[in-house]
């Protein structure tokens, strides 16, 4: 587990300084770039690096999900509906009707989103003690069962989860920059504190179950508990990244339930590198600036008026060609390169070391 | 609406028939995971593409839609032979995940492609049976429904004809059982494999042909009878053939009740309660074999 010398070890480390660099240089990038879409994207971007390390981090002690937008969900639909009502309370007690910005609204928006994260572990451990002796397929279905019946619960209770039609809920901090500062502190924290727990002791009781289970029981490691945990702390950073994504978009119906949004994190974490900190990140930018970029206004009708004659039966060529797309990626990635983008960066970069020190050698 | 026995005679008839094309779709999985110990989850895919095959092959060349159905079950075939080399292949006996992610790329592309060739709206196949039924006394049921049953029975003679008549058959059973022992005695095994994904893609191909006959189908139309397939050979037993065919029976049946009694939200979501049930329990179905 996590001692406090690791953990000062940990904050006088090289890992936590990149760490820092990397925040203040994403922190930094929208002031350079003033662009509303490039803030989108990269907003977009790093709630989705959340909610794909969860994926990884469940993967990493060999549990896949096909359901994790269930969590997604729950985190979503939690922290909007509790936001909604505190916002209520306060806008009374203050006698306002637009939400005051100041440290404490900041507080309450931070509260809300790990009380939907809080929310969402607390389903994680029911569903995964349902999980825990399940593996493979048997695991991929059950979770994508529950998928399907989290949307049909969530329509059936409509009266309370506003589901069917959506609604936005209230944001404590302004939008925009603010926000995206918001999200970053999230994104590094979580992934940090997701590094920090995989390289403890408890990572590699996770790794062990992966390797082997079997293997990992004879030696001791009561796997149980350890995939419970591992689910559970999953999904609280996948009920995270919901609340954040709901509050970036300002909206939340049904659909975030749908199959798409579970096969997402997985993907992304595919392309990126399975089982390491920076594939997933790296499977997210790469994923979110493609579908952005190639969903936007002006590449969508380019495409049309270029491809759209070939395929006269859609209204819009963008959409349907980009996911074509990624599906193809993914089988290149899964076939050719099982390690994902990740491990060729890494490659690329001994390459490039090797060829300094030929070229000091000479 | 009175339920009435009439209602509950006439649910049945439509849940074996109903059934019969899962059954038809479980069994091409179910022979593809007994062979080469894998599921593939874009098999409802296949139905999908055979469904959408039948229906150009029948509009564009006037063929009967029966007919049509066996032309593109030779297609998909083909197709499926071709993924399995492609794809399939290559990431046999590496992690249990690959043969997953595989499988999500391959719906990816599929349902895709499917779109943009042939569109976002709802087709459906016209058979030379269409409009027709037969009368029966209090209630009627349509020809196709029942020819649906016939050409599934038909199929699967056949196949286990193929599978327990034949030497390709026998060399199939052998690989199923020990593969690496299979080798040894001579059997190509990775031409077996390609064999029965081939069938198990035609047989979903056929699946697909009748779906589009009795259903309207789109290019999303491949996920739920995976789903439903993948439930069927959990609650019959991963690689039991008879078990399929009772497993598609039982859930067609089911299905087509709760429609009836509790509305049709709840059809999918009371399906995926019953295997989420079925797998607690029993985290390797109810005749699988006990793991580890």
């Amino acid at each position: 587990m996590l001692s406090k010398q690791r953990l000062s070890t940990f904050f006088r480390s090289r890992g936590f300084q990149v760490l820092l660099v990397f925040f203040a240089i994403l922190a930094l990038i929208p002031v350079l770039i003033r662009d509303s879409f490039f803030l989108f994207v990269f907003t977009l971007i790093f709630i989705f690096a959340i909610y794909a390390a969860s994926w990884n981090f469940l993967a990493n002690s060999g549990q896949g999900s096909l359901g994790h937008a269930v969590f997604l969900g729950i985190g979503g639909f939690a922290s909007a509906i509790i936001g909604g009502k505190i916002s209520v309370g306060i806008m009374g007690v203050l006698g306002v009707t637009q939400m005051p910005v100041g440290v404490l609204s900041v507080f309450v928006q931070v509260s809300v989103l790990l009380i939907g994260g809080l929310i969402s572990a607390g389903i994680g451990l029911l569903i995964g003690l349902a999980c825990v002796r399940l593996k493979a397929w048997y695991l991929a279905m059950v979770t994508f069962g529950f998928s399907v019946i989290a949307d049909t619960l969530s329509s059936q209770f409509d009266s309370f989860t506003n589901g069917i039609n959506g609604f936005a809920p209230t944001l404590f901090v302004p939008g925009g920059y603010a926000f995206y500062i918001l999200v970053i502190s999230f994104t590094v924290i979580s992934i940090g504190v997701m590094y920090l727990i995989m390289k403890s002791r408890m990572g590699l009781a996770f790794r062990a179950i992966h390797g082997n289970e079997a293997e990992a029981r004879m030696i001791g490691i009561n796997t149980a508990k350890y995939k419970l945990l591992a689910f559970t702390i999953s999904t609280f950073f996948a009920g995270i990244a919901g609340g954040l994504y709901v509050f970036f978009i300002r909206f939340v119906d049904n659909s975030i339930f749908s199959p798409a949004n579970s096969f997402l994190p997985l993907i992304m974490t595919v392309i990126g590198g399975l089982g390491t900190v920076s594939g997933p990140v790296i499977g997210s930018i790469f994923l979110t600036a493609v579908a952005q970029i190639l969903t936007t206004q002006s590449v969508t009708q380019s495409l049309n008026s270029t491809l759209g004659p070939f395929f006269p039966k859609v209204g819009y060529v963008g959409p349907p060609l980009t996911y074509l797309i990624i599906g193809v990626i993914l089988l290149v990635i899964v076939i050719f390169s099982p390690k994902g983008l990740e491990s060729q960066f890494r490659k690329f970069y001994k390459y490039l070391i090797t060829e300094e020190k030929r070229d000091k050698n000479k | 609406m009175d339920i009435t026995a009439g209602t509950i005679v006439l649910t049945l008839i439509w849940g074996v028939a109903v059934g019969c094309i899962y059954m038809l779709l479980a069994t091409g999985l179910n022979i593809i995971f007994g062979v080469m110990k894998l599921v593939n989850f874009a098999h409802g895919q296949f139905l999908m593409i055979g469904a959408f095959l039948t229906w150009t092959i029948s509009v564009a060349t006037g063929l009967n839609a029966y007919e049509a159905i066996i032309i593109s079950m030779i297609v998909v075939a083909f197709l499926g032979v071709v993924v399995e080399r492609l794809t399939f292949r290559r990431v046999l006996g590496t992690e249990k995940l690959n043969e997953i992610f595989v499988s999500l790329g391959l719906i990816y592309i599929f349902e895709n492609a499917a779109l943009l060739i042939w569109g976002d709206s709802s087709q459906h196949i016209v058979s030379p049976f269409s409009g027709s039924s037969l009368n029966l006394t209090t209630f009627s049921i349509t020809y196709d429904r029942i020819v649906a049953v016939f050409v599934v029975i038909g199929v699967l003679v056949a196949f286990g004809l193929l599978v327990y008549r034949t030497k390709i058959g026998l060399a199939m059973r052998a690989t199923s059982q020990r593969n690496g022992t299979a080798m040894l005695m001579g059997i190509n095994t990775e031409k077996i494999y390609m064999i029965t994904f081939g069938l198990g893609s035609a047989m979903a191909a056929v699946a697909g042909g009748l779906y589009g006959i009795i259903f309207t189908f789109n290019s999303q139309s491949g996920a739920m009878p995976t789903i439903i397939a993948f439930a069927i050979i959990i609650l019959g037993g991963l690689g039991s053939i008879r078990g399929s065919i009772v497993g598609g029976l039982l859930y067609g049946i089911a299905e087509q009740m709760a429609t009836l009694f509790l509305g049709g939200i709840w059809a999918s979501a009371v399906a995926f309660a019953l295997l989420i049930v079925v797998l607690i329990i029993r985290p390797n179905g109810i005749f699988g074999e006990k793991g580890e």
